[in-house]
């Protein structure tokens, strides 16, 4: 398990790496924190003839607020972000997302651009921003654009960054009076999830729902949008009852995953469970944030 | 005194460290790296190979296919009795024609490094002929399907007939059947396996170091296949990663790695990295079972009628149809039934061949039988182990002969008192006393288990004891260590017998190099064989010490005592002499001796040195246990929590308490990995699909709940001095039962849970996806 | 494929590295400097056997590329270890029985300095979340969390 040979650069300006990204176009391959990568290169199942290495690149790291949104770069490292201040007060999702993504030793080093960008549709991370409808900004040769998490993604370990492309930052706006609710079944802890639940939730003054996001992964090569659960709890108070109803909207014919330990009615059967329950804690948390 | 103490263990210190020594931390000089090419294909003809490339390459030294092994090698021999000829089914180290599992050695490549002998692994070009993959033994014994072998698919067929199976079967008041399955899985130790060969051609000396576990035994299998004297070739065991019964089968590379090495005449080193290791290492359990157990109206169970069929891989190893055998034998367990009926199946598919992991057809053959029971009881509506109470053996009919037989040594339990255990493990447990059904919607059940491991097997184990001037005792053993503590439980009993202090004491093992003969580590033997090997020989060693200072000194044996390491005069109470000076007494051509001639001197001698071999334990010695465990289920998805795992045995005698329940707890986990997590699962093209870490899912510290060991020494073993019974496969060899019958408990089910590993949507199986919504 | 140098600090010591970019960390550590405490045990980042401290986070020596470790800091067992004997970590470890093959374990001692380190009295939750990404296959790591508790208890009652 030795990679093929490859070179290897570490620019420390996101200038120089774009650069190397168009000298050396499909050859070349960034590397963030390697989590991913690196057991990939092992296994020879990716073997780039170039690695540009994010790692220098200082720029690119670091949590910061910007009005009403945290612009999170994408060589944060998981670890650092799980242990932020500010993502623990504004982006609670994220939190509960990380802490179920490795192991100290691999979050330590992980990042959370490497992270989305590898788009495992089993990862928590590229839910948790679907479910925050946050944007990817991505810098290129001519310039930077922005993308919606919706269109970022577009298939397993497949997202919309072109070639000669990084991965910049993440931007998610902050919504202070949300509630959120997160739960995944894995068959070990810390491993990647046979279904996942994400929820956000904001409640009025009278305790009626009135707006609600509702993302399901692991399920497809894609996490589901669950708009329809959304919208039957908007304008209604969330009880255990109402939620229980809304969540048989869930779009079960756009499950596709299949295997033989963890087979698609299995999949069918938990994700609704683990639905409710993360917008049961949503609306529960949304509560207590309205007394 | 230190035997039964729980001395910290003596080799702990080197690995804490980071200074323990396993086989990729030894290098030697010009040494050159071997990588083995691997079949992709599951089954398939090999029409061609082509080298050039791979051969071309800069630091490429050479590459070994089928086509370079010498004309006429043997394949590589199964070393223990099987039920009938297996013989058409051993792997060659080297596959040439055919290709019968994904992972075969086809090639061996020598490269100045690992990663360079893997891009010549690239080049390496071969036209197969892909043939339909066999990966699902109930097909593979139809009619039409692939031969694998010339001699078809089913190895063996074979069983036992004992009592009146039929009659009591008519006449039974109570009926449970059913079909239960255990998953291929495999012991899957941290470290990998690897070798480093060094060939000394001018004088024809092997030395290879990484081989572990029967060293003499797999020496002397290549010793016959390289035509080498047995003393040409020395095996040398560094610190070994694990075990677990995987390692010391004599694998394809333990000929390909010297065999190269002899060719390059260079040292090689091969470590197996962990993808060759999903592929190489033998895989175990694999096997379903069917079985109907029957009782009359008083709940006495009158008989097991069994069907058993085992996916052995695509080649019969060296350890046979041990692991099929060893269940077939035992599966009765702990109970006093006599009418028991079994009719076993060993059937080839291509899929990496299998051989021993821990508790070796018996976690197996406990999880069958224990859950069936669970069964019976439900459908008699009497408490479950009350049911079992009343059929266990008692200690007036021991030793107790199963009428079975395995390996050719019939099935014996020497000593023990079962019911007595039993009932002080459900006492001490709190079996019978209530406890919540739910928490937070979630549903607690409780479940148990009774097992009997059989340990220690002979034939014999060898140890030879040396005290040098400085009263340090070394022990040379022909066990090996992989990580129990052997060089610990040692050296305690040779402590306590020579009365030196345990840092004056230094235990090898593993090393055809130290000792003439050896027995190995395998099936829970060492502290019963080689435990009781260093015992005669330190016995030997202190009856040489004072007869030595009997002559000397001129006081009769009766008046010496050996203490503190010195020979004492028992009367006035004062030393004599220490064992070192004993020890330079005894060296041949003493000085003293020769210079001063009188009738106090001792003829001239060969040192304090004593070797004793311990022979022919015929019957193992026979460790009861009850497991039981508390688990709560999430009805919604399948999720477990076990709550609290309880094992209780009957060891004998401990050793060492600190090693009894580290071994206990370990195994327990490891058992408890095989029954929710692990599969070594194929897909019908024969690929494996679970062969990384990230997919063959082994137990971390979550998964693992507070487990108690409560360990008797009611009923030593009849079989050894020491009285000790083997413990490394008590742990593994109820869990899957305990914990299938602790969640059906928890659902109330009385179907399903017969297939492990149980994952949650098995478990939610087993109430019919209930419950949604 | 052209070796680069590599300058970083090896257990408070200067060292120098000549590796090709596919190197890992942990091989060149283990094969350039002798440090062969680290070990390999499935080189895709699951096991945590290599498991070293850069620059005062615990990571996966097999996941990071040698050619990255330009001017880290880099701690391994065997600069945990003191000069003779034990730590009270790894004294604690043979206490309670935390290891068997010993294989994993300087991993283990690896993830728990660095625990401590950052928290002398850590909850038994914090341990365990620690040493999550070890794998044992001897121990069933009860030993090794009685022992790691046992310190931190005994950090307790000495107010460290």
């Amino acid at each position: 398990m030795k990679p093929a040979p490859f070179d290897y650069f570490a620019p420390t300006t996101l200038e120089e790496a774009l650069g190397l990204l168009k000298q050396y176009g499909s050859d070349a391959r960034v590397i963030a924190g390697g989590q991913s990568l690196v057991p990939m290169l092992a296994l020879r199942l990716a073997r780039p003839e170039v690695i540009v290495d994010l790692n220098r690149v200082a720029a690119l790291a670091g949590i910061a607020e910007d009005g009403e949104s945290l612009r999170i770069g994408a060589m944060t490292r998981q670890a650092r972000a799980l242990a932020s201040p500010l993502v623990h007060e504004k982006l609670p999702l994220l939190r509960h997302g990380l802490e179920n993504v490795g192991h100290p030793p691999t979050r330590a080093r992980g990042t959370l651009g490497g992270s989305i960008a590898h788009a495992d549709p089993a990862a928590e991370t590229p839910m948790v921003m679907l479910a925050y409808r946050a944007t990817m900004v991505l810098a290129g040769g001519a310039g930077e654009r922005a993308v919606p998490a919706d269109e970022f993604t577009l298939g397993t370990f497949d997202t919309c960054i072109a070639e000669g492309e990084i991965l910049k930052e993440i931007v998610v706006e902050v919504r202070p009076d949300e509630g959120t609710g997160f739960f995944e079944l894995s068959r070990r802890r810390g491993d990647f999830a046979m279904a996942s639940a994400a929820a956000r939730m904001r409640l009025d003054a009278a305790g009626t729902c009135i707006e609600a996001h509702l993302m399901i992964g692991a399920v497809a090569p894609v996490p589901l949008r669950c708009d329809a659960v959304a919208e039957a709890l908007v304008g209604a108070i969330p009880t255990e009852v109402r939620i229980r109803e809304a969540v048989r909207l869930i779009d079960l014919d756009a499950f596709e995953f299949d295997n033989p330990e963890i087979s698609l009615a299995y999949r069918r059967h938990i994700a609704p469970v683990l639905a409710r329950r993360a917008l049961m804690q949503a609306a529960s948390r949304a509560g207590d944030l309205r007394q | 005194m230190t035997i039964g103490k729980p001395v910290v263990r003596v080799e702990d210190e080197r690995f804490l460290r980071g200074e323990g020594r396993f086989t990729a931390d030894y290098t030697l000089p010009f040494m050159v790296e071997a990588h083995i090419f691997r079949s992709p294909y599951g089954h398939a003809r090999i029409a061609a190979i082509n080298l050039d490339a791979a051969l071309a390459l800069k630091g490429v030294h050479a590459i070994v296919t089928g086509a370079d092994l010498p004309e006429g090698l043997a394949p590589i021999q199964c070393r223990i009795p099987t039920h009938g000829d297996l013989s058409p089914y051993l792997q060659y180290p080297l596959a040439r024609d055919k290709v019968r599992y994904v992972g075969e050695p086809i090639a061996v490549i020598v490269a100045d490094t690992r990663a360079v002998a893997e891009d010549a692994a690239e080049l390496i070009e071969i036209d197969f002929d892909p043939l339909p993959a066999v990966t699902d033994p109930a097909r593979a014994i139809e009619p039409g399907a692939e031969p694998i072998h010339e001699s078809g698919n089913l190895a063996g067929r074979w069983g036992f007939d004992l009592g009146d199976v039929p009659g009591a079967l008519s006449e039974a008041a109570f009926i449970a059947s059913d079909s239960f399955s255990i998953q291929r899985h495999s012991a899957m130790p941290m470290e990998t396996r690897g070798l480093l060969a060094s060939y000394d051609a001018g004088r024809n000396l092997l030395d290879i170091y990484g081989p572990t576990k029967v060293v003499h035994t797999n020496r002397n299998m290549l010793a016959a296949m390289l035509g080498m004297g047995e003393a040409e070739i020395r095996m040398i065991e560094p610190d070994v990663g694990g075990s677990f019964g995987a390692r010391g089968e004599f694998y394809p590379e333990d000929y390909l790695i010297p065999f190269v090495a002899m060719r390059v005449r260079r040292p090689v080193r091969w470590i197996e990295d962990r993808v060759e290791h999903f592929a190489a290492i033998n895989h175990s359990r694999d096997c379903a079972f069917h079985v109907t157990v029957a009782a009359n109206r008083d709940g006495i169970i009158t008989a097991f009628d069994v069907k058993l069929v085992t996916d052995m891989g695509s080649y019969i190893r060296t350890h046979g149809d041990v692991v099929p055998s060893h269940a077939a034998a035992s599966f009765p367990g702990p109970y006093r039934v006599r009418n028991y009926r079994i009719d076993a199946m060993t059937v080839m598919t291509n899929k990496t061949p299998t051989g021993t992991y821990r508790a070796p057809g018996m976690f197996e053959a406990n999880f069958a039988r224990e859950r069936a029971i669970d069964r019976l009881a439900d459908k008699m509506g009497i408490d479950r182990a009350e049911l079992r109470r009343r059929n266990l053996i008692q200690p007036e009919e021991m030793p107790w002969y199963v009428g079975t037989e395995s390996v050719k040594r019939p099935t014996i339990f020497d000593s023990g008192n079962f019911p007595l255990i039993m009932d002080r493990a459900l006492k001490a447990y709190g079996w019978d006393a209530p406890f919540e059904r739910e928490v937070n919607g979630w549903k607690r059940g409780r479940g148990l288990c009774a097992l009997v491991e059989p340990s220690g097997l002979g034939p014999f184990e060898g140890v030879r004891i040396e005290v040098d001037q400085h009263g340090k005792v070394q022990i040379f053993s022909g066990s090996s260590n992989q990580g129990q503590g052997h060089e610990t439980i040692l050296a305690q009993i040779a402590s306590e017998v020579l009365t030196v202090p345990m840092e004056k004491i230094r235990v090898r093992h593993g090393d055809t190099g130290i000792i003439t003969f050896g027995g190995g580590t395998y099936a829970s033997r060492t502290a019963i064989m080689g435990g009781n090997a260093v015992h005669s020989a330190s016995v030997g060693v202190r009856q040489k010490a004072l007869d030595a200072a009997s002559r000397k000194f001129g006081i009769a044996v009766e008046d010496l005592d050996l203490r503190e390491g010195a020979i004492w005069h028992g009367h006035r109470n004062e030393p004599v002499v220490t064992l070192g000076g004993i020890a330079r007494m005894l060296m041949p051509g003493n000085q003293e001796i020769l210079v001063s001639p009188s009738a106090g001197n001792i003829p001239d001698n060969d040192g304090l040195v004593v070797t004793s071999y311990v022979r022919g334990v015929t019957a193992g010695a026979a460790v009861f246990a009850v497991h039981m465990a508390d688990v709560l289920v999430d009805p919604e998805t399948g999720e477990t929590k076990v709550e609290r795992y309880f094992v209780a045995c009957d060891v004998g005698r401990q050793l060492n308490p600190l090693i009894v329940e580290g071994q206990i707890v370990g195994g327990v986990v490891q058992g408890l990995g095989g029954t929710f997590l692990e599969e070594l699962a194929y897909n019908e093209d024969g690929q494996l699909t679970t062969g990384t870490f990230a997919d063959y899912l082994m137990p971390n510290v979550y998964d693992v709940p507070p487990i108690t060991a409560l360990v008797f020494e009611e009923s030593p073993a009849l079989t050894n001095v020491l009285g000790v019974k083997g413990v490394g496969e008590v742990g593994p060899s109820g869990v899957g039962a305990t914990i299938g019958n602790a969640i059906a408990n928890a659902l109330a089910t009385d179907t399903g849970l017969n297939k492990l590993p149980l994952t949650p949507e098995r478990i939610l199986q087993s109430t019919g996806f209930g419950g949604l919504q | 494929m052209k070796k680069h140098s590599v300058d970083l600090t090896v257990n408070g010591r200067e060292a120098s590295l000549l590796v090709e970019p596919r190197q890992s960390l942990a091989d060149a550590l283990r094969g350039e400097l002798g440090l062969t405490g680290s070990h390999l045990g499935c080189e895709h980042g699951v096991c945590g056997a290599c498991t070293i401290i850069v620059d005062g986070d615990p990571v996966r020596g097999c996941l990071m590329l040698a050619v990255q470790a330009q001017g880290a800091d880099v701690v391994t067992v065997e600069g945990v270890s003191p000069k003779v004997g034990l730590s009270e970590i790894q004294a604690a470890l043979r206490e309670f029985h935390g290891l068997q093959c010993g294989f994993c374990t300087p991993g283990m001692v690896v993830v728990l300095h660095h625990l401590f380190s950052e928290n002398p009295r850590p909850s038994e939750a914090e341990i365990r979340e620690a040493i999550s990404g070890q794998l044992c296959r001897c121990t069933g790591y009860q030993g090794i969390m009685n022992a790691a508790k046992a310190v931190a208890a005994r950090h307790q009652s000495k107010n460290v």
